[in-house]
Protein backbone atom coordinates (compact mmCIF):
# COMPACT_ATOMS: atom_id res chain seq x y z
CA UNK A 1 0.00 0.00 0.00
CA UNK A 2 1.31 3.25 -1.12
CA UNK A 3 -0.25 4.75 2.56
CA UNK A 4 2.03 2.81 4.72
CA UNK A 5 5.32 3.76 3.25
CA UNK A 6 7.29 5.85 5.10
CA UNK A 7 9.65 9.31 4.48
CA UNK A 8 12.16 8.73 7.60
CA UNK A 9 12.24 12.34 8.29
CA UNK A 10 13.75 12.54 4.46
CA UNK A 11 10.47 14.57 3.03
CA UNK A 12 11.34 17.01 6.13
CA UNK A 13 14.87 17.47 4.69
CA UNK A 14 13.26 17.96 0.77
CA UNK A 15 10.78 20.21 2.21
CA UNK A 16 13.04 21.93 4.07
CA UNK A 17 15.63 22.23 0.54
CA UNK A 18 12.65 23.20 -1.38
CA UNK A 19 11.59 26.46 1.08
CA UNK A 20 7.63 27.01 2.35
CA UNK A 21 6.52 28.11 -1.17
CA UNK A 22 7.91 25.52 -3.44
CA UNK A 23 7.07 23.01 -0.56
CA UNK A 24 3.11 24.48 -1.46
CA UNK A 25 3.99 24.74 -4.81
CA UNK A 26 5.17 20.90 -5.17
CA UNK A 27 1.82 19.77 -3.82
CA UNK A 28 0.20 21.59 -6.28
CA UNK A 29 1.97 20.28 -8.81
CA UNK A 30 1.39 16.44 -7.46
CA UNK A 31 -2.23 17.19 -6.70
CA UNK A 32 -3.09 16.05 -3.58
CA UNK A 33 -6.61 16.41 -2.47
CA UNK A 34 -7.85 17.04 1.00
CA UNK A 35 -9.16 12.73 2.03
CA UNK A 36 -11.31 14.15 4.41
CA UNK A 37 -13.79 13.70 2.05
CA UNK A 38 -14.25 17.40 1.31
CA UNK A 39 -11.38 16.87 -1.69
CA UNK A 40 -9.91 20.57 -1.33
CA UNK A 41 -6.76 20.81 -2.72
CA UNK A 42 -4.32 20.80 -0.08
CA UNK A 43 -1.97 22.99 -1.78
CA UNK A 44 -4.58 25.99 -1.76
CA UNK A 45 -5.61 25.59 1.75
CA UNK A 46 -1.81 25.78 3.12
CA UNK A 47 -1.38 28.98 0.59
CA UNK A 48 -4.25 30.57 1.93
CA UNK A 49 -3.13 30.15 5.57
CA UNK A 50 0.13 31.55 5.74
CA UNK A 51 -0.41 34.04 2.75
CA UNK A 52 -2.61 35.54 5.38
CA UNK A 53 -1.32 38.22 7.45
CA UNK A 54 -0.94 37.13 10.98
CA UNK A 55 1.68 36.86 14.06
CA UNK A 56 0.95 33.28 14.85
CA UNK A 57 -0.74 29.81 12.59
CA UNK A 58 -1.39 26.33 13.78
CA UNK A 59 -1.62 23.23 12.06
CA UNK A 60 -4.03 20.56 13.49
CA UNK A 61 -4.36 17.02 12.42
CA UNK A 62 -8.29 15.78 12.63
CA UNK A 63 -7.94 12.61 13.87
CA UNK A 64 -11.60 12.80 14.72
CA UNK A 65 -12.87 9.79 12.76
CA UNK A 66 -16.05 9.55 13.52
CA UNK A 67 -18.04 8.51 10.56
CA UNK A 68 -19.86 5.17 10.63
CA UNK A 69 -18.06 2.87 8.72
CA UNK A 70 -14.56 4.50 8.20
CA UNK A 71 -11.68 3.15 10.14
CA UNK A 72 -8.79 4.22 7.26
CA UNK A 73 -7.11 6.58 9.66
CA UNK A 74 -6.78 4.09 12.18
CA UNK A 75 -4.18 1.98 10.17
CA UNK A 76 -2.28 4.84 9.54
CA UNK A 77 -2.46 6.06 13.21
CA UNK A 78 -1.61 2.43 14.42
CA UNK A 79 1.03 1.65 11.13
CA UNK A 80 2.71 4.81 9.58
CA UNK A 81 2.19 7.49 12.21
CA UNK A 82 5.73 8.96 12.13
CA UNK A 83 4.83 10.14 8.35
CA UNK A 84 1.64 11.56 9.61
CA UNK A 85 3.83 13.45 12.42
CA UNK A 86 6.15 13.83 9.27
CA UNK A 87 3.26 15.59 7.24
CA UNK A 88 2.26 17.62 10.08
CA UNK A 89 5.50 19.32 10.26
CA UNK A 90 6.16 19.67 6.78
CA UNK A 91 2.54 21.56 7.01
CA UNK A 92 4.00 23.28 9.97
CA UNK A 93 7.46 24.87 8.30
CA UNK A 94 5.22 25.43 5.21
CA UNK A 95 2.38 27.27 6.83
CA UNK A 96 5.10 28.96 9.46
CA UNK A 97 3.21 27.73 12.48
CA UNK A 98 4.98 26.53 16.18
CA UNK A 99 2.06 24.87 17.79
CA UNK A 100 0.26 21.83 16.32
CA UNK A 101 -2.60 19.71 17.30
CA UNK A 102 -3.76 16.29 16.76
CA UNK A 103 -7.20 15.84 17.78
CA UNK A 104 -7.85 12.50 18.80
CA UNK A 105 -11.34 11.18 19.08
CA UNK A 106 -11.73 9.43 22.27
CA UNK A 107 -12.83 6.08 20.95
CA UNK A 108 -9.65 5.97 19.46
CA UNK A 109 -7.79 7.10 22.96
CA UNK A 110 -6.06 3.23 23.34
CA UNK A 111 -4.14 4.75 20.79
CA UNK A 112 -3.23 7.46 22.49
CA UNK A 113 -0.35 6.40 24.19
CA UNK A 114 2.18 5.16 21.66
CA UNK A 115 1.17 7.98 19.08
CA UNK A 116 2.43 10.54 21.75
CA UNK A 117 5.56 8.33 22.06
CA UNK A 118 5.80 8.31 18.34
CA UNK A 119 5.24 12.20 18.13
CA UNK A 120 7.84 13.10 20.67
CA UNK A 121 10.26 10.98 18.91
CA UNK A 122 9.86 12.65 15.46
CA UNK A 123 9.85 15.68 16.72
CA UNK A 124 12.96 15.38 18.64
CA UNK A 125 14.66 13.77 15.70
CA UNK A 126 13.39 16.51 13.08
CA UNK A 127 15.13 19.54 15.21
CA UNK A 128 12.41 22.18 14.62
CA UNK A 129 12.77 24.95 16.78
CA UNK A 130 9.80 25.61 18.90
CA UNK A 131 7.59 23.60 17.08
CA UNK A 132 5.08 21.26 19.39
CA UNK A 133 3.08 19.11 18.90
CA UNK A 134 -0.41 18.26 21.53
CA UNK A 135 -2.96 15.37 21.35
CA UNK A 136 -5.99 17.07 22.39
CA UNK A 137 -8.71 14.00 23.58
CA UNK A 138 -11.88 14.26 21.87
CA UNK A 139 -14.58 12.48 24.02
CA UNK A 140 -17.12 11.12 21.98
CA UNK A 141 -18.87 13.74 19.96
CA UNK A 142 -19.31 13.69 15.73
CA UNK A 143 -19.99 16.77 15.48
CA UNK A 144 -16.18 17.41 16.37
CA UNK A 145 -15.40 15.83 12.76
CA UNK A 146 -16.45 19.19 11.40
CA UNK A 147 -13.34 21.64 11.39
CA UNK A 148 -15.15 24.63 13.24
CA UNK A 149 -16.55 22.66 15.53
CA UNK A 150 -13.15 20.49 16.18
CA UNK A 151 -11.66 24.38 16.93
CA UNK A 152 -14.08 25.15 19.74
CA UNK A 153 -13.32 21.69 21.28
CA UNK A 154 -9.48 22.16 21.21
CA UNK A 155 -9.99 25.69 22.89
CA UNK A 156 -12.09 23.94 25.13
CA UNK A 157 -16.34 24.42 24.39
CA UNK A 158 -18.85 22.78 23.26
CA UNK A 159 -18.45 21.57 19.88
CA UNK A 160 -20.62 23.40 17.95
CA UNK A 161 -20.29 24.00 14.78
CA UNK A 162 -19.98 27.66 13.50
CA UNK A 163 -21.22 29.32 10.45
CA UNK A 164 -18.51 30.29 7.84
CA UNK A 165 -16.93 32.54 6.37
CA UNK A 166 -14.85 33.41 8.45
CA UNK A 167 -13.18 30.18 6.86
CA UNK A 168 -10.65 28.42 9.84
CA UNK A 169 -7.70 28.90 7.18
CA UNK A 170 -7.74 32.25 8.08
CA UNK A 171 -9.81 32.70 11.06
CA UNK A 172 -8.81 29.32 13.35
CA UNK A 173 -7.77 28.80 16.49
CA UNK A 174 -7.95 32.15 18.67
CA UNK A 175 -8.49 33.69 15.14
CA UNK A 176 -5.49 32.70 14.18
CA UNK A 177 -5.00 31.41 10.67
CA UNK A 178 -5.08 27.06 10.97
CA UNK A 179 -4.55 24.90 8.81
CA UNK A 180 -7.06 21.83 9.22
CA UNK A 181 -5.98 18.67 7.77
CA UNK A 182 -7.21 14.85 7.42
CA UNK A 183 -4.70 11.85 9.34
CA UNK A 184 -4.48 10.67 5.65
CA UNK A 185 -4.12 14.12 3.91
CA UNK A 186 -1.01 14.97 6.19
CA UNK A 187 0.19 11.43 5.26
CA UNK A 188 0.02 11.93 2.01
CA UNK A 189 1.85 15.46 2.03
CA UNK A 190 5.00 13.59 3.10
CA UNK A 191 5.17 11.13 0.63
CA UNK A 192 3.99 13.48 -1.99
CA UNK A 193 6.74 15.53 -1.37
CA UNK A 194 9.54 12.96 -1.07
CA UNK A 195 8.10 10.28 -3.45
CA UNK A 196 8.74 11.17 -7.36
CA UNK A 197 6.60 7.94 -7.68
CA UNK A 198 3.94 9.04 -5.86
CA UNK A 199 0.43 8.53 -6.99
CA UNK A 200 -2.69 10.97 -6.59
CA UNK A 201 -5.13 8.94 -7.84
CA UNK A 202 -5.39 6.06 -5.10
CA UNK A 203 -7.86 6.24 -2.40
CA UNK A 204 -8.28 4.18 1.10
CA UNK A 205 -11.66 2.58 0.90
CA UNK A 206 -12.97 1.07 4.39
CA UNK A 207 -15.19 -1.65 3.65
CA UNK A 208 -17.63 -3.32 5.86
CA UNK A 209 -20.76 -4.83 6.05
CA UNK A 210 -22.56 -7.93 5.04
CA UNK A 211 -19.01 -9.16 3.30
CA UNK A 212 -16.26 -11.90 4.06
CA UNK A 213 -13.20 -9.71 4.16
CA UNK A 214 -14.42 -6.18 5.47
CA UNK A 215 -10.72 -4.03 5.88
CA UNK A 216 -9.06 -0.73 4.55
CA UNK A 217 -8.48 -1.38 0.77
CA UNK A 218 -6.49 0.95 -1.28
CA UNK A 219 -7.75 1.48 -5.11
CA UNK A 220 -7.22 4.50 -7.97
CA UNK A 221 -10.04 6.12 -8.41
CA UNK A 222 -12.43 4.73 -11.48
CA UNK A 223 -11.78 1.26 -9.73
CA UNK A 224 -14.42 -0.99 -11.28
CA UNK A 225 -16.82 -1.72 -8.63
CA UNK A 226 -16.55 -5.49 -9.48
CA UNK A 227 -13.08 -5.59 -8.50
CA UNK A 228 -14.42 -3.88 -5.16
CA UNK A 229 -16.68 -6.77 -4.59
CA UNK A 230 -14.50 -9.49 -5.47
CA UNK A 231 -11.81 -8.41 -2.42
CA UNK A 232 -14.84 -7.73 -0.37
CA UNK A 233 -16.42 -11.47 -0.99
CA UNK A 234 -20.01 -11.13 -0.31
CA UNK A 235 -22.03 -14.09 0.93
CA UNK A 236 -24.99 -13.27 -0.32
CA UNK A 237 -26.10 -11.00 -3.66
CA UNK A 238 -25.84 -7.56 -2.27
CA UNK A 239 -28.54 -5.39 -2.71
CA UNK A 240 -27.36 -1.59 -1.45
CA UNK A 241 -24.53 0.36 -0.52
CA UNK A 242 -24.11 3.06 2.36
CA UNK A 243 -21.41 6.04 1.96
CA UNK A 244 -20.73 5.89 6.07
CA UNK A 245 -23.70 7.27 7.31
CA UNK A 246 -23.78 10.46 5.41
CA UNK A 247 -23.49 9.81 1.76
CA UNK A 248 -26.37 7.99 0.90
CA UNK A 249 -27.24 4.83 -0.03
CA UNK A 250 -27.14 3.06 -3.69
CA UNK A 251 -27.31 -0.29 -5.10
CA UNK A 252 -24.56 -2.08 -6.11
CA UNK A 253 -23.65 -2.11 -9.55
CA UNK A 254 -20.65 -4.17 -10.65
CA UNK A 255 -19.99 -2.04 -13.69
CA UNK A 256 -19.59 1.00 -12.10
CA UNK A 257 -16.06 2.60 -12.15
CA UNK A 258 -16.11 4.26 -8.89
CA UNK A 259 -15.28 8.56 -9.43
CA UNK A 260 -16.96 10.74 -7.56
CA UNK A 261 -19.27 12.22 -10.47
CA UNK A 262 -20.21 8.01 -11.05
CA UNK A 263 -21.51 8.27 -7.05
CA UNK A 264 -22.48 11.47 -7.05
CA UNK A 265 -25.22 10.82 -10.47
CA UNK A 266 -27.08 8.74 -8.23
CA UNK A 267 -27.37 11.43 -5.63
CA UNK A 268 -24.85 9.79 -3.29
CA UNK A 269 -21.51 11.44 -1.86
CA UNK A 270 -18.09 9.16 -1.32
CA UNK A 271 -16.81 11.42 1.24
CA UNK A 272 -13.92 8.92 2.47
CA UNK A 273 -15.02 6.11 0.43
CA UNK A 274 -16.29 3.85 3.03
CA UNK A 275 -18.45 1.50 2.30
CA UNK A 276 -21.06 -0.50 4.13
CA UNK A 277 -22.51 -3.46 1.96
CA UNK A 278 -25.76 -4.40 2.63
CA UNK A 279 -26.93 -8.08 1.05
CA UNK A 280 -30.79 -9.40 -0.14
CA UNK A 281 -31.51 -10.33 3.05
CA UNK A 282 -31.91 -6.94 4.75
CA UNK A 283 -34.42 -4.06 4.48
CA UNK A 284 -32.80 -0.78 3.69
CA UNK A 285 -34.79 0.65 5.64
CA UNK A 286 -33.64 -1.00 8.68
CA UNK A 287 -30.03 0.55 7.79
CA UNK A 288 -31.53 4.20 7.40
CA UNK A 289 -33.60 3.97 10.92
CA UNK A 290 -30.10 3.26 12.52
CA UNK A 291 -28.27 5.86 10.29
CA UNK A 292 -31.80 8.23 11.60
CA UNK A 293 -31.07 6.98 15.09
CA UNK A 294 -27.21 7.90 14.48
CA UNK A 295 -28.22 11.70 13.99
CA UNK A 296 -30.69 12.13 16.66
CA UNK A 297 -27.92 11.35 18.89
CA UNK A 298 -25.24 13.08 17.29
CA UNK A 299 -26.96 16.51 16.47
CA UNK A 300 -25.19 18.92 17.74
CA UNK A 301 -28.30 21.39 18.86
CA UNK A 302 -27.14 24.44 17.79
CA UNK A 303 -29.38 25.15 14.77
CA UNK A 304 -33.09 24.42 14.68
CA UNK A 305 -33.21 22.33 11.68
CA UNK A 306 -31.30 19.56 12.47
CA UNK A 307 -31.72 19.29 16.45
CA UNK A 308 -35.66 18.91 15.29
CA UNK A 309 -35.37 17.35 11.79
CA UNK A 310 -33.61 14.54 12.44
CA UNK A 311 -35.79 13.54 15.37
CA UNK A 312 -38.67 14.35 13.32
CA UNK A 313 -37.21 12.10 10.54
CA UNK A 314 -35.93 9.47 12.98
CA UNK A 315 -39.89 9.33 14.41
CA UNK A 316 -41.55 8.82 10.58
CA UNK A 317 -38.68 5.85 9.89
CA UNK A 318 -40.44 4.44 13.23
CA UNK A 319 -43.84 4.87 12.41
CA UNK A 320 -42.77 3.12 8.43
CA UNK A 321 -41.10 -0.28 10.56
CA UNK A 322 -43.77 -0.63 12.59
CA UNK A 323 -46.49 -0.75 9.92
CA UNK A 324 -48.39 2.50 10.69
CA UNK A 325 -47.31 4.85 7.78
CA UNK A 326 -49.09 5.69 4.55
CA UNK A 327 -47.93 7.38 1.28
CA UNK A 328 -48.35 10.75 2.83
CA UNK A 329 -45.46 10.03 5.46
CA UNK A 330 -43.19 9.49 2.61
CA UNK A 331 -43.82 12.54 1.37
CA UNK A 332 -43.46 14.17 4.34
CA UNK A 333 -40.20 12.04 4.99
CA UNK A 334 -38.67 13.57 1.96
CA UNK A 335 -40.15 16.94 2.30
CA UNK A 336 -38.69 16.95 5.58
CA UNK A 337 -35.03 15.74 4.93
CA UNK A 338 -34.68 18.54 1.83
CA UNK A 339 -35.57 21.43 4.66
CA UNK A 340 -33.28 20.15 6.91
CA UNK A 341 -30.35 19.43 4.41
CA UNK A 342 -31.79 22.98 2.63
CA UNK A 343 -31.40 24.93 5.73
CA UNK A 344 -29.18 23.44 8.43
CA UNK A 345 -25.73 25.61 9.33
CA UNK A 346 -22.95 22.64 9.22
CA UNK A 347 -22.00 19.83 7.07
CA UNK A 348 -24.22 17.60 9.42
CA UNK A 349 -27.37 19.22 9.19
CA UNK A 350 -26.69 19.31 5.25
CA UNK A 351 -26.42 15.26 4.78
CA UNK A 352 -28.56 14.04 7.27
CA UNK A 353 -30.95 13.57 5.35
CA UNK A 354 -29.14 11.93 2.49
CA UNK A 355 -29.47 8.43 3.52
CA UNK A 356 -33.52 8.95 3.62
CA UNK A 357 -33.63 11.11 0.08
CA UNK A 358 -31.39 8.30 -1.58
CA UNK A 359 -32.91 5.19 0.14
CA UNK A 360 -36.33 6.70 -1.20
CA UNK A 361 -35.42 7.10 -4.65
CA UNK A 362 -33.46 4.04 -4.67
CA UNK A 363 -35.27 1.25 -2.70
CA UNK A 364 -39.18 2.56 -2.82
CA UNK A 365 -39.64 -1.70 -3.10
CA UNK A 366 -38.09 -1.87 0.75
CA UNK A 367 -40.57 1.47 2.03
CA UNK A 368 -43.33 -0.57 0.31
CA UNK A 369 -42.88 -3.45 2.22
CA UNK A 370 -43.78 -1.96 5.20
CA UNK A 371 -46.48 0.15 4.45
CA UNK A 372 -49.99 0.04 5.66
CA UNK A 373 -52.30 -2.18 3.26
CA UNK B 1 -13.02 37.74 26.82
CA UNK B 2 -10.07 36.86 28.15
CA UNK B 3 -12.01 35.39 31.23
CA UNK B 4 -14.27 33.55 28.98
CA UNK B 5 -12.02 32.12 26.39
CA UNK B 6 -10.01 30.84 29.25
CA UNK B 7 -6.10 30.43 29.75
CA UNK B 8 -4.72 30.29 25.49
CA UNK B 9 -1.86 28.55 26.72
CA UNK B 10 -2.71 26.64 29.31
CA UNK B 11 -3.06 22.69 28.54
CA UNK B 12 -6.22 21.80 26.38
CA UNK B 13 -9.41 21.94 28.42
CA UNK B 14 -10.93 18.29 26.84
CA UNK B 15 -7.49 16.49 28.57
CA UNK B 16 -7.64 18.51 32.06
CA UNK B 17 -11.34 16.60 32.29
CA UNK B 18 -10.32 13.38 30.87
CA UNK B 19 -7.68 13.28 33.64
CA UNK B 20 -10.13 14.47 36.34
CA UNK B 21 -11.98 11.67 35.00
CA UNK B 22 -9.84 9.03 35.16
CA UNK B 23 -8.85 9.82 39.00
CA UNK B 24 -12.28 9.61 39.95
CA UNK B 25 -14.95 8.03 37.90
CA UNK B 26 -16.34 10.69 37.30
CA UNK B 27 -16.66 14.61 37.38
CA UNK B 28 -18.33 15.97 40.59
CA UNK B 29 -19.78 19.71 40.66
CA UNK B 30 -16.80 19.69 43.38
CA UNK B 31 -14.25 19.08 40.81
CA UNK B 32 -15.49 21.88 38.51
CA UNK B 33 -15.27 24.34 40.90
CA UNK B 34 -11.56 23.32 40.87
CA UNK B 35 -11.14 23.07 37.30
CA UNK B 36 -13.01 26.67 37.31
CA UNK B 37 -10.71 28.04 39.56
CA UNK B 38 -7.37 27.08 38.09
CA UNK B 39 -8.31 27.77 34.39
CA UNK B 40 -10.11 30.41 35.01
CA UNK B 41 -13.30 29.47 33.23
CA UNK B 42 -16.88 30.17 34.23
CA UNK B 43 -18.47 26.99 36.21
CA UNK B 44 -21.42 27.42 34.01
CA UNK B 45 -19.12 27.18 30.38
CA UNK B 46 -17.35 24.13 32.25
CA UNK B 47 -20.62 22.17 33.31
CA UNK B 48 -21.66 23.35 29.32
CA UNK B 49 -18.79 21.58 27.99
CA UNK B 50 -18.68 18.39 30.47
CA UNK B 51 -22.91 17.95 29.33
CA UNK B 52 -22.11 18.21 25.33
CA UNK B 53 -19.53 15.25 25.85
CA UNK B 54 -21.28 12.00 25.61
CA UNK B 55 -18.01 10.75 26.95
CA UNK B 56 -17.74 12.80 30.10
CA UNK B 57 -19.94 11.38 33.26
CA UNK B 58 -21.33 14.05 36.05
CA UNK B 59 -22.57 10.46 38.13
CA UNK B 60 -20.45 8.11 39.09
CA UNK B 61 -19.62 5.00 37.13
CA UNK B 62 -19.68 1.50 37.64
CA UNK B 63 -16.22 0.17 37.49
CA UNK B 64 -16.51 -1.15 34.14
CA UNK B 65 -17.93 1.20 31.12
CA UNK B 66 -19.28 -1.10 28.43
CA UNK B 67 -19.91 0.85 25.52
CA UNK B 68 -21.66 -0.87 22.13
CA UNK B 69 -21.11 0.15 18.96
CA UNK B 70 -24.57 0.74 17.18
CA UNK B 71 -24.05 1.81 14.02
CA UNK B 72 -24.68 0.38 10.98
CA UNK B 73 -22.31 -1.96 10.30
CA UNK B 74 -21.92 -3.75 13.80
CA UNK B 75 -26.00 -3.50 13.36
CA UNK B 76 -25.79 -5.16 10.12
CA UNK B 77 -23.64 -8.30 11.87
CA UNK B 78 -26.71 -8.96 14.91
CA UNK B 79 -25.34 -6.36 17.40
CA UNK B 80 -28.40 -6.06 18.45
CA UNK B 81 -28.66 -8.92 20.12
CA UNK B 82 -25.68 -8.77 22.19
CA UNK B 83 -27.23 -5.74 23.65
CA UNK B 84 -30.03 -8.13 24.71
CA UNK B 85 -27.80 -10.10 26.22
CA UNK B 86 -25.95 -7.26 27.79
CA UNK B 87 -29.14 -5.73 29.85
CA UNK B 88 -29.87 -9.25 31.12
CA UNK B 89 -26.59 -10.40 32.07
CA UNK B 90 -25.88 -7.15 34.10
CA UNK B 91 -29.31 -6.69 35.13
CA UNK B 92 -29.00 -2.26 33.78
CA UNK B 93 -30.36 -1.05 30.59
CA UNK B 94 -28.91 1.39 28.23
CA UNK B 95 -27.54 4.58 30.21
CA UNK B 96 -27.61 2.59 33.61
CA UNK B 97 -25.22 1.18 35.83
CA UNK B 98 -25.62 -2.25 37.40
CA UNK B 99 -27.33 -2.85 41.12
CA UNK B 100 -23.33 -4.26 42.28
CA UNK B 101 -22.25 -1.03 40.97
CA UNK B 102 -19.46 -3.30 38.34
CA UNK B 103 -20.65 -2.75 34.75
CA UNK B 104 -22.82 0.67 33.34
CA UNK B 105 -24.09 0.32 29.78
CA UNK B 106 -23.69 3.05 27.36
CA UNK B 107 -24.56 2.99 23.47
CA UNK B 108 -22.00 4.89 21.33
CA UNK B 109 -21.77 5.88 17.75
CA UNK B 110 -19.35 4.06 15.92
CA UNK B 111 -16.10 2.79 17.20
CA UNK B 112 -14.00 2.23 14.20
CA UNK B 113 -14.28 -1.37 14.43
CA UNK B 114 -16.43 -2.24 11.71
CA UNK B 115 -14.14 -4.68 9.73
CA UNK B 116 -14.40 -6.68 12.86
CA UNK B 117 -18.03 -6.19 13.61
CA UNK B 118 -19.98 -6.61 16.11
CA UNK B 119 -18.00 -4.35 18.52
CA UNK B 120 -17.67 -2.93 21.75
CA UNK B 121 -15.29 -0.73 24.07
CA UNK B 122 -14.61 -1.67 27.85
CA UNK B 123 -13.05 0.92 29.76
CA UNK B 124 -11.57 2.25 26.00
CA UNK B 125 -10.62 -0.88 25.43
CA UNK B 126 -11.62 -2.21 22.01
CA UNK B 127 -13.46 -5.87 22.48
CA UNK B 128 -14.38 -6.75 18.57
CA UNK B 129 -15.98 -9.72 16.77
CA UNK B 130 -18.31 -10.33 19.74
CA UNK B 131 -20.55 -13.18 20.51
CA UNK B 132 -22.83 -14.03 22.97
CA UNK B 133 -20.33 -16.60 24.22
CA UNK B 134 -17.22 -14.68 23.96
CA UNK B 135 -18.93 -11.79 26.01
CA UNK B 136 -19.58 -14.47 28.31
CA UNK B 137 -15.90 -14.83 28.88
CA UNK B 138 -14.83 -11.40 28.89
CA UNK B 139 -17.16 -10.59 32.03
CA UNK B 140 -16.50 -13.83 33.55
CA UNK B 141 -13.03 -13.21 33.45
CA UNK B 142 -14.22 -9.46 34.97
CA UNK B 143 -16.40 -10.63 37.59
CA UNK B 144 -13.41 -13.40 38.69
CA UNK B 145 -10.79 -10.67 38.91
CA UNK B 146 -13.25 -8.31 41.02
CA UNK B 147 -14.07 -11.29 43.00
CA UNK B 148 -10.27 -12.49 44.18
CA UNK B 149 -9.29 -8.60 45.13
CA UNK B 150 -9.60 -8.44 49.02
CA UNK B 151 -12.37 -6.39 50.62
CA UNK B 152 -11.09 -2.92 50.47
CA UNK B 153 -9.81 -2.71 47.13
CA UNK B 154 -13.44 -3.81 45.89
CA UNK B 155 -14.92 -0.07 45.84
CA UNK B 156 -13.37 2.37 43.45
Amino acid sequence: MQILRQTKLEALERARALGPDGVIALLGKRGLEGRGGASYPTAKKWKACRDFPSDERFVVCNADEGEPGTFKDKLIIRHNAETLVEGMLIAAYAVGAKRCFIYLRGEYDYLRPRLQEQADDVLARAKMEGVTIEIVRGAGAYICGEATALLQSIMGFRGNAMSKPPNPTTNGLWGKPTVINNVETLACAAQAVLFEDWDPTLRLFSISGNVKNPGVYEFPLGVKMSTIIDVARPEKKLKAMSFGCFGGIMPVDPGMAVTPETINMEKCQHGAYSIIFIDETNNVVDVAYSIAKFYTYESCGKCTPCREGTIRMLNLLKKVRTGHAVKKDLELLRELATHVQDTALCGLGQTCGNHILTSLQHFPKDYEAFMKK
Amino acid sequence: MAKENGKKDSRPLMNILHEMQERHGYISEHMLKQISVEQDIPIARLYGVVKFYTMFHTEPQGKYVIEICGSPSCVLSNGVRLEKFLENEIGAGIGETSKDGLFSLYKTSCIGCCDEAPAMLINGEPHTKMTVERLKLVLGKIREAEAAKPAGEKKK
